[in-house]
């Protein structure tokens, strides 16, 4: 059980969803668990990523062979498969100990899609009707299964996703030729038309059954292919907005594997993967659109400042901004002001003019905000600055992190695309 | 200035509040201390009415929600030295409602939003971090010494997901303890604390729980510093999988 465990814990673990938010469940008087809707962490891993699901796999045993994957079938690795028994009993040991906030299930591809993704409901029936489990699960939909089994899956789990892995049709080409870009689309689809029905049947009876209620999220492999960031937002814009994505989640390509089809890199891509996530928060928090933050001119987000700055290094027009007028969604286009500290403005405002001290109360990064904001028609500095003064000042300020430092340069051989 | 005193106890605190409220013209002008006794202490003293008390949060309650739920947190902390905050916060959110949180560059507001936050954070990072175990006879224990003192809300969280399970929350610190069995939830002190024996089959589940916590890290992104902003080391002695180090 132990090796197993490790086996299938350290298959998983490039999964980077660990959300356990977003579903609110009372849990049944004779069972175990329910759900809390802000999410709770467990635990910190060695390399700083939250614990809050039991994250497994069912079995690491793959019929297909994508360049990228650790499990793929010509890469020889030890292989194991849990029971359907084995997961159950080890989700519950560990919620009752409060170790963990539920079960966060995927799986390589046993026989075929269909075979593998039943034995994953099996699991979560198991949890939900037998031991009446009330805690999170989130379960990986395997591309290419029956459409049924995404019901039934989606009527047991709180979240469940479908990894798009690569961010384009060629890309998955190229590396993972055995999935189709139609077959991990289409289940996105069926969830999110499954979803809205759900909660348009919830309006009118309260008994109707939920439908993954934490909605559905994916994940793509940043570095592993040539697309730009550019391409890569607008994918994720296009997610958020037609399929109603909760999240996308990209993960740094970490080297698992020497096929000549991948790049070498010196180090996992983590800024760049730090940058998307900055990036992705403007699209689905602060009202920024892909085509603003990115264009075909300049596809790469900038390394140096976050994206937000580089829009406000590139747009001297919209600023200064007014703390004292200004209303929420300009207040969050500006550099150090987030959604927290727009809020806290716009609700301090009501009982008295804000002060340049009161803005450092409220919470506001001063040094960088400084440049582009008036406090009740006062300026924190000189006005009319030109941009790339603005812009080398900033990087003076910022040269005191230390992340500076661990900037990793993606390494891209000669003639790898061609 | 007018100078109040009160007992010590957080009902002397509530019921000097609500008679001050009560009598003051002006209470952003009164200071409000705990009496010490000293020589040169000034000041009158309110005596302590828990019925008084008890109206005062009942009513703040019923005016604004939110800053009842940000005064019950502030007590939380058992904080010493902010009552002529905890006063004029008060007021203000009679006079405001809810939206006094809002008001965060009066100080007053400030100091008590604060320390309500921090005492909310370790709830928070409680209801997570907290680790059972289970012992001989099928109940489970657990074992704490939080910051705050935060064991009703944090029993009451529980009693909420392990309700099939015989529990015990254990502050260590404070010599309380909270017990849940049978769907009914009790709150007492201990005086004295005998560790009792684990069930036999506990040491072989942490070890699982250990062998998950060191595979699911990505060995190419270790980063300790990450993992200890995120997880203080205050809170490791009681963390299976940090018991270690």
């Amino acid at each position: 059980m132990l090796t197993k465990l490790q086996i299938l814990s350290g298959a998983a673990r490039y999964d980077a969803s660990c959300a356990s938010s977003g579903s609110k469940r009372e849990g049944p008087s004779t069972g175990t668990g329910n759900t809390s809707s802000s999410g709770i962490c467990h635990s910190w891993s060695d390399d700083g990523r939250c614990i809050s699901l039991l994250k497994i796999l069912l079995s690491n045993d793959c019929i297909y062979d994508c360049a990228y994957c650790v499990n793929r079938s010509t890469n020889p690795v030890e292989r194991a498969s849990f029971t359907a028994r084995e997961v159950v009993d080890l989700t519950l040991e560990f919620y009752r100990r409060n170790y963990i906030e539920g079960l966060f299930l995927s799986s390589a591809v046993m026989k075929s899609p269909d075979h593998t993704m039943e034995c994953m409901v099996r699991v979560a029936e198991t949890l939900r009707t037998e031991e009446q489990f009330g805690g999170y699960i989130h379960m990986k939909i395997i591309p290419g299964c029956n459409s049924e089994l995404v019901r039934k899956a989606g009527l047991y789990a709180d979240r469940i996703s479908v990894n798009i892995e690569l961010p384009s049709q060629a890309s998955l080409q190229r590396l993972a030729p055995q999935k189709l870009k139609s077959a991990i689309l289409e289940p996105m689809a069926l969830i999110g038309r499954e979803i809205s029905s759900s909660l348009v049947e919830r309006k009118a009876s309260r008994k109707a059954p939920r439908f993954a209620p934490a909605g559905q999220s994916t994940q793509m492999i940043i570095g592993a292919s040539p697309e730009t960031d550019f391409q890569i937002l607008s994918l994720s814009q296009g997610l958020y907005k037609k399929m109603n994505l909760k999240r996308v989640y990209y993960s740094a390509y970490v080297p698992v594997t020497d096929d000549s089809r991948l790049p070498v890199l010196s180090a996992p891509p983590l800024l760049r993967e730090h940058r998307l996530y900055q990036a992705d928060w403007l699209l689905r928090f602060y009202g920024f659109t892909a085509d603003e933050i990115l264009s075909d001119d300049a596809p790469h987000l900038d390394e140096t400042f976050d994206p937000k700055t580089a829009w406000a290094l590139r747009h001297p027009e919209f600023f200064p901004v007014e703390v004292n007028r200004a209303d929420y969604a300009t207040l969050l286009r500006v550099p150090g002001i987030g959604v927290l500290s727009a809020k806290r403005i716009v609700s301090a405002r009501r009982f008295s003019l804000i002060t340049p001290d009161g803005l450092k109360k409220i919470g506001v990064v001063i040094k960088r905000a400084k440049y582009f904001i008036t406090c009740s028609g006062k300026s924190f500095e000189k006005p009319d600055q030109q941009p790339a003064l603005i812009r080398q000042r900033l990087l003076l300020s910022e040269r005191t992190d230390a992340s500076v430092s661990t900037i990793s340069h993606q390494l891209v051989l000669p003639g790898l695309y061609t | 200035m007018n100078c109040y005193l009160y007992d010590g106890t957080a009902d002397g605190l509530l019921s000097a509040i609500a008679w001050i409220l009560e009598e003051e013209p002006d209470p952003e002008k009164v200071k409000l201390s705990e009496r010490k006794d000293t020589l040169f202490e000034e000041g009158f003293t309110i005596s302590t009415d828990a019925t008084q008390a008890e109206s005062l949060f009942f009513r703040l309650k019923q005016q604004a929600p939110d800053a009842a739920h940000t005064l019950y947190s502030f007590m939380l902390a058992e904080k010493e030295g902010l009552e002529t905050s905890l006063l004029h916060y008060v007021f203000l959110a009679f006079k405001h409602g809810d939206k006094v949180n809002g008001y965060i560059t009066h100080s007053a507001v400030r100091d008590i939003v604060h320390i309500a936050k921090k005492t909310g954070r370790e709830l928070h990072r409680m209801k997570g971090l907290l680790r059972f175990e289970k012992l001989q006879d099928g109940a489970y224990l657990a074992k704490m010494e939080p910051d705050y003192n935060i064991i009703h809300p944090l029993a009451f969280h529980f009693s909420r997901r392990l309700r099939a399970q015989h529990w015990f929350l254990y502050d260590v610190k404070r010599r309380t303890a909270a017990r849940w069995n049978n769907g009914s939830l009790q709150f007492g002190g201990i005086e004295q604390f005998t560790t009792p024996a684990l069930s036999e089959d506990e040491k072989k589940v942490q070890a699982l729980w250990l062998a998950f916590f060191k595979t699911i890290a990505i060995p190419d992104r270790k980063n300790p510093r990450l993992q200890k902003s995120n997880m203080p080391m205050k809170y490791w002695k009681y963390l299976v999988e940090k018991q270690e180090e």
